[in-house]
């Protein structure tokens, strides 16, 4: 993937590129908070992939991380009036502390069983949150959320404008973005998919597996429980419904989507996913049945069907074909 | 002193019936793992087609007998429905990662869930028990609603007669040797792929079946309530061994109980407690109680 011609300052000239484009082709959404909602969904997306792409494994469970993150964040905002920093940095270490717990008992056991787990860890986490009333409110969710100035001593910045609060997400997204890439490119990383792609080989070299995946596991989760502490800031509320399986089933449908095999699949996935659920619940018929999942799950069943690399892989079909015809010089046989 | 006696009692009975159950589904969720290698994310989708399916039998049939011919149909419907889902979806997956495959089942999870709460609305169908077994039958120290007796009796005939149908039986062999080794079982004859497709189409039309048996007892259907009884089935599947018949049903009959009394102390707890059991299992005999164990 990595050619070693490029250079450390060209990826970071790149990523620098990226969060331009992203910021210039916000103002072609419907509207600016569904920008954020964007980014703030491939936050746990980005997750799965790091977890699916690269490590092999199928997490069914972003989701309650997802809400953990985002009930942690929201408690910390609606009652104590914590920092919004704070509450961020919160969130994120309280997904932490709980995806180390559910990764304890998931990464030891294979493919399938993982899935099987983290479904039902996935499970026991809406459980608490919808019986501990006391701390987050039961069925009727965290409310009294406010998006407002932050104040950082010599500066502020008011999060209340909804181009304000797109760019801190964007700083969030890209703080995580490039720290996954950074992952992936490291020894550790190289671990990861040395693991995914031959178990008994990295066994038989001496990495301890069960470390790595838990890290692994870990990130991903802390990575989610960002994007929640987020959420709870765009949505100014917090529900149960967030911790339940169809939250961490959008995720998968959204990283599929957008392909698994690179990280910016997450980016993809989460924009079509949620522009194209959004144009879909225009229609009255459709809206009121539930009937855009069904049209999202026959979609992805095709996806995983046809186009296992997803929208991002199939760009790049397209465009290796088109390069290869209109390339100069003998064409290459592949 | 009798009347704590006999509720404790009437608890267990009704954990037993509730594992029968699931046993049942977790049956067929077994045997397409133990074919595929895959864990059927559809299969309460299909359970919950298997009892909508009996309540528009119910409603259409104009003749007598209706639950019953009801019953038999669904057998046969979603067993039609496991064929078309395996000759068109799963077999173009073939010899491609386990992931995918996986991927596709929750894929038609989505499908079949909101295709139903489309066609048939998202209100709850209210849907009786029928004439012909309602009532209440004395059981020494308590009495016990007919269907649910019927409903667990007939269970355990049928995970008996699919026991006895995989593991003794001929046929039984073939499907045997084609998850064992599909390679070996090919070049002796045997068409592996249309064997694939039969194990789908009876898991599928167990799945369904359970879903029918299990309507009455629900007060009223909706498109939803796949979710929550498959997620026990996994649990049952995971603490009976994947790809154990044996294990799913005494698995079944033991989380049942344990449900059953957990939630005589404290409502919630009934669904809590399963999570805590299959955590136990998994950190002391990861490959559950009557399972072989696992490669991967």
């Amino acid at each position: 993937m990595k050619s070693p011609l490029n250079s450390g300052r060209t990826e970071w000239v790149s990523m620098a590129g990226l969060a331009a484009v992203l910021v210039c082709l916000q103002p072609i959404l419907p509207s600016k908070m569904m920008a954020a909602e964007i980014l703030i969904m491939g936050l746990p997306t980005l997750a799965f992939i790091l977890l699916l792409g690269y490590t092999g494994q199928l997490n069914f469970g972003t989701g309650s991380l997802f809400a953990v993150g985002a009930y942690t964040a929201g408690i910390l905002l609606a009652r104590y009036d914590v920092h919004v920093l704070l509450a961020i940095v919160a969130g994120v270490a309280m997904t932490c502390l709980i995806s180390g717990i559910v990764g304890f008992f998931c990464i030891r056991q294979g493919g399938l069983i993982f899935a099987l787990l983290t479904l039902a860890f996935n499970q026991i986490i809406w459980f608490i949150i919808f019986q501990w009333r006391s701390l987050t409110n039961g069925a009727d969710g965290i409310w009294g959320i406010k998006r407002s100035v932050i104040h950082f001593g010599f500066f502020a910045v008011n999060i209340k404008p909804s181009f304000n609060f797109y760019l801190v997400v964007l700083f969030f997204f890209m703080l995580a973005f490039i720290f996954s890439k950074k992952l992936i490119e490291s020894p550790f990383g190289k671990v990861l998919q040395g693991m995914r792609d031959s178990e008994l080989r990295a066994t038989a070299i001496g990495y301890n597996l069960v470390t790595y995946k838990w890290v692994a596991f870990v990130i991903s989760g802390m990575i989610c429980g960002l994007g929640g502490a987020l959420f709870a800031l765009h949505q100014e509320y917090v529900g149960e419904h967030l911790a339940s399986w169809v939250t961490g089933g959008e995720i998968v449908i959204m990283a599929l989507l957008g392909g698994t095999f690179v990280l910016y699949g997450a980016l993809i996935g989460s924009g079509v996913f949620i522009f194209a659920s959004d144009w879909l619940n225009k229609f009255k018929s459709l809206a009121m049945g539930g009937g855009w999942l069904l049209i999202m799950g026959a979609i992805f069943i095709i996806v995983v069907m046809f186009f296992k690399g997803g929208i991002y892989g199939g760009a790049e079909a397209v465009y290796e074909r088109l390069r290869d015809r209109f390339a100069p010089g003998p064409r290459q046989s592949p | 002193m009798i009347s704590g006696l006999s509720g404790i009692l009437s608890q267990i009975f009704n954990g037993i019936q509730f594992g029968v159950l699931v046993a049942l589904l977790a049956t067929g969720l077994s045997l397409i793992f133990g074919m595929l290698g895959i864990i059927n994310f559809a299969h309460g989708s299909l359970y919950m087609l298997g009892a909508y399916l009996l309540w528009s039998m119910i409603q259409l049939l104009p003749i007598p007998g209706k639950f019953w011919i009801g019953l038999a149909l669904c057998f046969f419907l979603m067993g039609f429905v496991g064929l078309v889902i395996e000759k068109v979806l799963l077999r173009r997956m073939y010899g491609q990662p386990l992931v995918y495959m996986i991927l596709i089942t929750f894929g038609l999870l989505l499908v079949i869930q909101q295709g139903v709460g489309m066609i048939y609305g998202t209100n709850p169908l209210p849907l009786g028990i029928p004439p012909v077994l309602k009532g209440e039958v004395s059981l020494g120290l308590f009495k016990y609603p007919l269907y649910y007796l019927f409903t667990m009796i007939l269970g355990l005939i049928l995970i008996f007669a699919v026991w006895f149908f995989v593991e003794r039986s001929s046929w039984g062999a073939v499907i045997r040797a084609c998850a064992e080794d599909p390679e070996t079982a090919g070049t002796l004859g045997i068409k592996t792929v249309n064997v694939y497709t039969l194990t789908f189409a009876l898991g599928s039309a167990l799945a369904g079946l359970g879903g029918s048996l299990h309507a009455p007892m629900i007060g009223g259907l909706q498109h939803t309530i796949g979710g929550s009884i498959i997620l026990i089935c996994f649990i049952v599947v995971v603490v009976g061994g994947m790809g154990s018949i044996r294990g799913a049903l005494l698995a079944g009959i033991i989380l049942g109980i344990i449900r059953g009394l957990a939630g005589m102390f404290w409502a919630p707890a009934s669904e809590i407690v399963m999570f805590v059991v299959m955590g136990v299992i998994l950190m002391f005999r990861p490959q559950g109680l009557l399972g072989k164990k696992l490669s991967t």
